[in-house]
């Protein structure tokens, strides 16, 4: 077969395309979708640039086929906020500092997000471990460990507000209908 | 971009047997196969993608028989997995360090075995636990143990018809531990520029039964049968483990590469022999509980002056 029908939900929104077979889920993303967050960079799976989650899972989109989506959530950057509103991992990258030139942002914050669904509480150790396929020529790393943890210190400060307030808390896991302006005011009692 | 090619999915396995024949690239995690095509090393015409056939899917621990994994069992599956991290400790340390996370989600044990890479993580503690592998094509099933498998460089015991099923390994005693070391210059996305395992089984203080494996130290993964046989029925100590290193450095067959000559991988061999060996035992002799958790490494025992080093050659 040269081409491929699918069925993809990608960041919430469901897509029927054909794809021709030897594509790849980056280029599908970036040149069918104009989601151009993922990015490429070695394109052989080394740098984690092109790291997407696909039904959660981290992976590397260059060196998945398009046509092997058929029937999945894909999630990427471009996902994690809405309009104005930054995920908390986002803002938390912002505020630390984890970005500089920020090529392997995206990537990092895909692979951090998985990372946070894995461990809520991750140790140093842990964040290395899992970060491992995910490379960064600028921060050094150490300011991208400490956004995540950053990250950490927000999930739980969200998830206590609405606790307090009788709220279910949010799940953190991708697009979510509550995001709030800013995640750190969603549930302040008046 | 990848290369132009015709993509086959099939869900029927006669089908994907009669396909494999024909002579279309397999296709699993394709961690392998499209890193290949990205660099031009690959120009397959056709592609045929087996994660849909239920008979390379499923992994199941049985109590007291053992694993029986499919083909298609991830590495990120095996690393996350209690049971592994317990009973079969080596196969978790090598799949734990296989590629990033987002390779491992991907990568599968079959495809591991199936590139033939002389450096493959799993296959060495796989080894080392008695693996077997069942093909099966149009003429039935065949079980093969997983040391008879490789028949060269990338050669195994396969017709074309066939495809790798399933992957059976045997259930340890409670007596028993495995340890597997990966030496890498650095410490994620690195092939093993050398890599040792080890099954170690302990009655009192005698070894029953040791098995070692060695990787990248020969064109196919291999049993150090030598080294074994200098092993078995001895006491556990540091001179009959450095004994064992000379008969692992006799019998590896290392070659130079851009990531290290053959001499510096022969001096490998023997270190790290006596650290995987020293680490196999100590882990025997825990209980099973206790099996899961890391032991402090032994590092380089002949360095710091424990035992004598391997001669010089002129």
């Amino acid at each position: 077969m040269q081409t491929v029908e699918i069925t993809v939900t990608v960041n919430g929104e469901v897509y029927q395309k054909t794809v021709s077979s030897n594509q790849t889920l980056l280029r599908f993303l970036r040149d069918d979708l104009m989601l151009t967050g993922v990015k490429e960079g070695c394109n052989e799976g080394e740098c984690g640039a092109c790291t997407v989650l696909v039904d959660g899972q981290p992976i590397s989109s260059c060196l998945t086929l398009a046509a092997e989506m058929d029937g999945k959530h894909v999630l990427t950057v471009e996902g994690l906020s809405s309009d104005t509103r930054l995920h908390p991992l986002q803002e938390a990258f912002i505020e630390a500092g984890s970005v500089q030139c920020g090529y392997c942002t995206p990537g990092m914050l895909m692979s951090a997000l998985a990372l946070l669904n894995l461990y809520s509480h991750p140790t140093r150790e842990q964040i290395r471990k899992e970060m491992e396929g995910n490379i960064c020529r600028c921060t050094g790393y150490t300011r991208i460990a400490d956004g995540i943890l950053l990250a950490e210190e927000k999930i739980d400060a969200i998830r206590e507000s609405a606790l307090r307030v009788g709220k279910e808390p949010p799940q953190f896991t991708g697009i979510d209908e509550q995001f709030p302006e800013k995640w750190n005011s969603q549930y302040e009692e008046d | 971009m990848l290369p132009k090619f015709d993509l086959y999915m099939p869900t029927d396995f006669a089908e994907a047997c009669r396909m494999k024949a024909e002579g279309m690239k397999v296709v699993a995690g394709g961690t392998d196969v499209y890193v290949n095509m990205h660099a031009g090393k690959d120009h397959s015409a056709q592609v045929l993608d087996i994660k849909q056939l239920k008979e390379l899917q499923g992994q199941r621990y049985v109590t007291g028989q053992g694993l029986d994994l499919g083909a298609l069992t991830t590495h990120r599956r095996i690393e996350k997995w209690d049971v592994i991290k317990e009973h079969y400790h080596a196969l978790y340390q090598g799949c734990s360090q296989v590629g990033s996370v987002q390779i491992r989600y991907r990568a599968t044990l079959g495809g591991n075995i199936m590139n033939g890479a002389p450096s493959a993580d799993s296959i060495g503690p796989m080894l080392v636990h008695d693996a077997q592998v069942v093909v099966a094509g149009p003429n039935g099933e065949r079980t093969i143990p997983l040391d008879k498998f490789y028949t060269g460089f990338k050669k195994f015991d396969i017709q074309p018809d066939e495809l790798l099923t399933r992957i059976r390994i045997p259930q340890p005693p409670a007596n028993s531990g495995s340890a597997y070391y990966k030496y890498m210059r650095r410490n994620a996305m690195d092939l093993a520029l050398l890599g040792v395992s080890a099954y170690v089984e302990l009655s009192g203080g005698t070894m029953t039964t040791v098995r070692i494996a060695l990787t990248t130290a020969a064109p196919t993964p291999m049993r150090s049968y030598q080294a074994e046989a200098v092993l078995t029925g001895q006491e556990v100590s540091d001179e009959v483990f450095a004994k064992a290193a000379e008969a692992v450095v006799a019998e590896g067959k290392p070659r130079s590469s851009w990531r290290s000559s053959a001499e510096f991988r022969q001096r490998l061999l023997h270190e790290v022999t006596i650290v995987v060996l020293h680490e196999a035992a100590a882990r025997a002799k825990k209980s099973p509980k206790e099996k899961a958790s890391p032991i402090p490494m032994q590092l380089y025992p002949s360095l710091a002056g424990l035992l004598p080093r391997p001669k010089e050659e002129e």
